[in-house]
């Protein structure tokens, strides 16, 4: 074999080149990133820290204003109040029947799995405009369930357009997102663990308390974190149900950016940053926890 | 004992998805319905609503900028994250963990908020951008930025980058060779799956289509909005259309997801 | 002049160093190993040869150029990794033809190249296969097929037998090892394996943190431990302390002294022993292992604990733990090893 073939002259002028440049070879990877990089900057962080500024500027001057003002309106931190119930709850029922769903979806056999792993990633996509839509043409006023359970005598009325016709709306979205997010979690108890723990004489019961659950635990809050702040960052299923009506904290906001009238975009900041707050809050909360459980000490 | 056990789960996860079905089913009898007033059942069934739907030039307006808008923004996503993913996966693998992290920022800035300072940055920009369909091509990129990240990166974590690309270089291909010839065909599954996934999400997408655009370019969304004056059965109609669509884009993007298309 | 030259090769990753000032030069067609444990730079020395890594300081000649600076694609050099690294997508006979297309080779003259290593790796009839339709060593042969196509200046394998089952890697051992022959290949070879490595090569170079610590012909550095560590790292050899050997054999060492396994024999009665055999030691068995045909003791003389290896005899029956035993040493195997 000829290893000494004659380089072509083109090969010489690259290698010249490349020689005098190669720091700015290094360079490369970055340049390929920094697209990226700036559109994340224009349309993700900036906003964020645009937020976070005019919030603290009132009439072009720096000052807490905004959130004194929160704190003084009733109307305001009732938008608070009504946003953290209806997250609360509608995670909390949405985490157990989701936690039902998948934990007895586990002894069914495989194809039934499949389509029904399939039927909740599709369903998770039934939100917003077009779930509020479906509500009311069942639970609304004149809905077929309304009128059904009225004839039976189970209910009087039933208000779609209140506190308890939203969570329930919540409540709908919520199961598929936390099932998505749970199965991966559900996978990961083996079916040896409880075989053992039989072997071992544990009861169903207490295989589920004392293996299972602590097991599970760290996806269960997590699910229940990221539940919640899909819950209180909703803004289209209550805004469309109630056109605005209903008093929850995205409502407020978006009424002061975009409504009619009073235009107060650094108030809406102001409330903005106080819901982040919230939402980081609840996030260290659920990492102490989790910090708590045995897969920290792992 | 065991056979009733296996009954109780059944019961559970019928009644679950029942539940679950039951809104989509209501919407699609409530579509094809004549009328359905204040009885149980409805009075008979139509097409008319489907027809009436289609025929309206608004409507396809809306869904054709829908579409424009979707497609571009995963366009310019895909176009953005590959030689983002490939460098972090390739030149410095340390740096998955942040981006692990920056992906979850468009999962946790509630999209209200988010416009809250879209509005104000973009106010006084020098191009106009509010009102257009280009600041929702920039919003959702965003958006699909964590399931594109996932899936993409799922696909790197399949094969060896590291040493197929240094196997390329020694052959003699560049690193933009390598990407094209070695890679790139490689996340094919990835990138699909996540474009049919983030596709359907997007395609749902209203708060920042209502807030930051509004009717100056009417998308799907608004469009559905703004039509709840009118007839229950059109809006049903609608919105079955709608599903329709969302069903056909998650189970393609499943079966690309595991693998059954190629 | 060496066909390859390496002159005081540095290299760190952030503050850790792995390999520092290393010299040492390869003649054309020479096969050599770089042996030693997992972690002690032999990967990226390699690397770095490839041009994969950038090296600190130091320059690396190549047949009478220096190719510290070139990349990767103008250094002519094919590896083989052990991962195989074939591209998932292409077919047997794409992967081998890649470099060839990034050459721009005509269409008919890669063909019959491609068609000839295929040959060469005896895979023929397997060209329209796709990587997981093989098994790893096919898959290795393909990625040597890969490399060798390109008729590399340097061949380069960096345990490329690690991740195949003991059987396999066996024949693709003496397979590669022809191929290297028949080519005259100069190649570098890498691996954790003493065995493979003294099957293989024409020199060694023995790698400890960083460092050659020993470089030779496979008889040289298993017979003629440099150090403590190659006489650890290249049998079982016994290290005995320069006291210890004072006591036992009245010799004067500056170091520890490594014993052979094999260089201790049981004394056979009314045989006369040349001068260089000591005199006999009364040794207690302890326990035994069987390796087929030589049967390793472990065993005790005064407080020293030793290994012997005796070959299997079917005559003589295995010595139970607690038999006692006359053993010889030969005195000429006694190598000094520095610390
Ligand atoms: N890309 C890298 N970045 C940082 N450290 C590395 C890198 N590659 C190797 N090392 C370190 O360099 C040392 C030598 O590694 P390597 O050359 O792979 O050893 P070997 O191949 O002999 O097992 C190890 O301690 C390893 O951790
Ligand atoms: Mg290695």
């Amino acid at each position: 074999m000829n290893h000494n073939a004659p380089s072509l002259p083109l090969t010489t002028s690259v290698r010249y080149k490349r020689r005098l440049m190669p720091k700015l070879n290094r360079l490369k990877p970055i340049v390929a990133v920094l697209p990226f990089i700036v559109f994340f900057y224009l349309f993700q962080l900036t906003p964020l820290f645009w937020v976070l500024v005019n919030s603290f500027i009132s009439e072009g001057e720096w000052s807490l204003e905004h959130y004194q003002e929160i704190l003084d309106s009733a109307f305001i931190l009732q938008g608070f109040k009504n946003s953290v119930w209806l997250a609360f709850w509608s995670s909390l029922f949405g985490l157990l029947i989701a936690a039902c769903l998948v934990s007895s979806l586990r002894h069914l056999d495989g194809k039934i799995r499949d389509a029904v792993v399939a039927f909740t990633n599709m369903s998770s996509n039934f939100s917003g405009v077009p779930l509020a839509f479906a509500f009311i043409i069942i639970l609304g006023t004149n809905g077929a369930l309304t009128l059904l359970l009225k004839q039976y005598g189970i209910i009087d009325d039933f208000n779609l357009y209140g506190s308890h016709g939203l969570l329930a709306l919540y409540i709908y979205f919520q199961i598929p997102l936390g099932a998505l997010l749970l199965y991966p979690a559900f996978d990961a108890l083996k079916k040896d663990w409880q075989e053992a723990a039989a072997l071992l004489g544990a009861s169903q019961r207490q295989y589920w308390l004392k293996i299972a659950l602590p097991v599970l635990s760290p996806a269960l809050l997590g699910t229940f974190i990221i539940l919640f702040a899909n819950a209180i960052g909703a803004y289209a299923s209550v805004y469309a149900l109630t056109a605005g009506n209903f008093n929850v904290v995205t409502v407020r906001i978006a009424s002061l950016v975009s409504g009619d009238l009073f235009l107060e975009p650094n108030l809406a900041a102001a409330i903005s940053v106080v819901l982040i707050g919230l939402l980081a809050f609840i996030t260290a909360i659920n990492q102490w926890l989790v910090s708590r459980s045995y897969h920290a000490k792992r | 004992m065991q056979n009733v056990n296996l009954m109780a789960h059944r019961i559970t996860v019928y009644s679950i998805i029942a539940l679950l079905a039951l809104p989509i089913m209501a919407t699609f009898v409530y579509s094809l319905s004549s009328h359905w007033g204040a009885s149980i059942l409805p009075d008979g069934f139509t097409f008319k609503w489907y027809a009436e739907l289609f025929s309206d030039s608004r409507f396809i307006a809306a869904f054709g900028r829908s579409l424009f808008v979707c497609v571009l923004a995963l366009v310019l996503a895909m176009l953005l994250m590959l030689p983002t993913i490939f460098v972090v996966f390739y030149y410095f693998p340390q740096y998955d963990k942040v981006m692990n992290i920056l992906i979850l920022l468009p999962f946790a800035v509630p999209p209200v908020v988010s416009s809250v300072g879209l509005l104000q940055f973009y106010a006084d920009s020098p191009f106009t951008m509010l009102g257009t369909p280009w600041i929702l091509i920039g919003t959702y990129f965003t958006i699909a930025l964590p399931f594109i990240y996932r899936a993409v990166s799922n696909s790197f974590i399949a094969i060896n980058v590291k040493d197929l690309v240094d196997a390329a270089h020694l052959l003699g291909a560049s690193t933009p060779k390598a990407f094209l010839f070695v890679i790139l065909p490689n996340l094919k599954k990835g990138i699909m799956a996540s474009m049919f996934l983030s596709f359907s999400f997007l395609l749902g997408e209203f708060v920042f289509a209502n807030i930051l655009v509004g009717t100056r370019y009417e998308t799907l969304q608004v469009y559905l909005y703004n039509m709840r004056q009118t007839s229950g059965h059109f809006t049903s109609a609608l919105v079955m259309t709608y599903f329709a669509f969302i069903f056909l884009c998650t189970w393609l993007g499943s079966r690309f997801s595991k693998g059954n298309l190629s | 002049m060496s066909y390859v030259q390496v002159k005081q090769l540095s290299k760190s990753f952030g503050k850790q160093r792995v390999f520092d000032a290393i010299d040492f030069t390869i003649d054309q067609g020479e096969f050599i190993t770089l042996l030693g444990p997992s972690g002690c730079g032999k990967s990226t020395l390699l690397r770095c040869l490839a041009g994969l890594n950038p090296v600190d300081q130091g320059q690396i000649w190549v047949d009478g150029e220096n190719i510290t600076d070139l990349s990767p694609q103008e250094r002519e050099m094919g590896m083989v990794f052990q991962s195989y690294a074939l591209f998932p997508n292409m077919t047997v006979a794409e992967n081998i033809g890649f470099g060839l297309k990034m050459k721009s080779t005509p269409a008919a003259q890669a063909r019959s190249l491609i068609q000839r290593f295929v040959e060469l790796v005896e895979l023929k009839g397997k060209e329209d296969r796709y990587p997981h339709q093989l098994s790893g060593g096919q898959c290795q042969r393909v990625a040597l097929a890969r490399a060798l196509v390109m008729q590399p200046r340097i061949l380069l394998l960096d345990e490329p037998l690690s991740a195949l089952d003991a059987k396999i890697r066996k024949s693709l051992r003496q397979q590669i090892r022809d191929i290297q022959t028949e080519l005259n290949l100069t190649t570098v070879f890498v691996t954790h394996d003493q065995e493979e490595a003294m099957l293989m090569s024409d020199r060694i170079f023995l790698m400890h943190q960083g460092e050659i610590v020993q470089q030779g012909s496979p008889e040289s550095i298993y017979t003629q431990p440099a150090n403590e560590f190659v006489a650890g790292f290249m049998g079982h050899y016994n290290l005995l302390d320069k006291q210890v050997v004072k006591a036992l054999f009245d010799l004067d060492s500056p170091h520890k002294v490594a014993v052979r396994p094999e260089s201790i024999y049981v004394k056979e009665e009314g045989r006369q022993y040349e001068a260089h055999i000591s005199s006999p030691k009364t040794a207690h068995v302890l326990n035994h292992q069987l390796l087929g045909n030589v049967i390793r003791y472990k065993v005790q003389i005064e407080q020293q604990e030793m290994t012997v290896d005796l070959l299997n005899r079917s005559s003589e029956r295995l010595l139970p733990a607690g038999s006692r035993l006359e053993l010889l040493f030969n005195l000429n195997e006694m190598q000094p090893v520095s610390p």
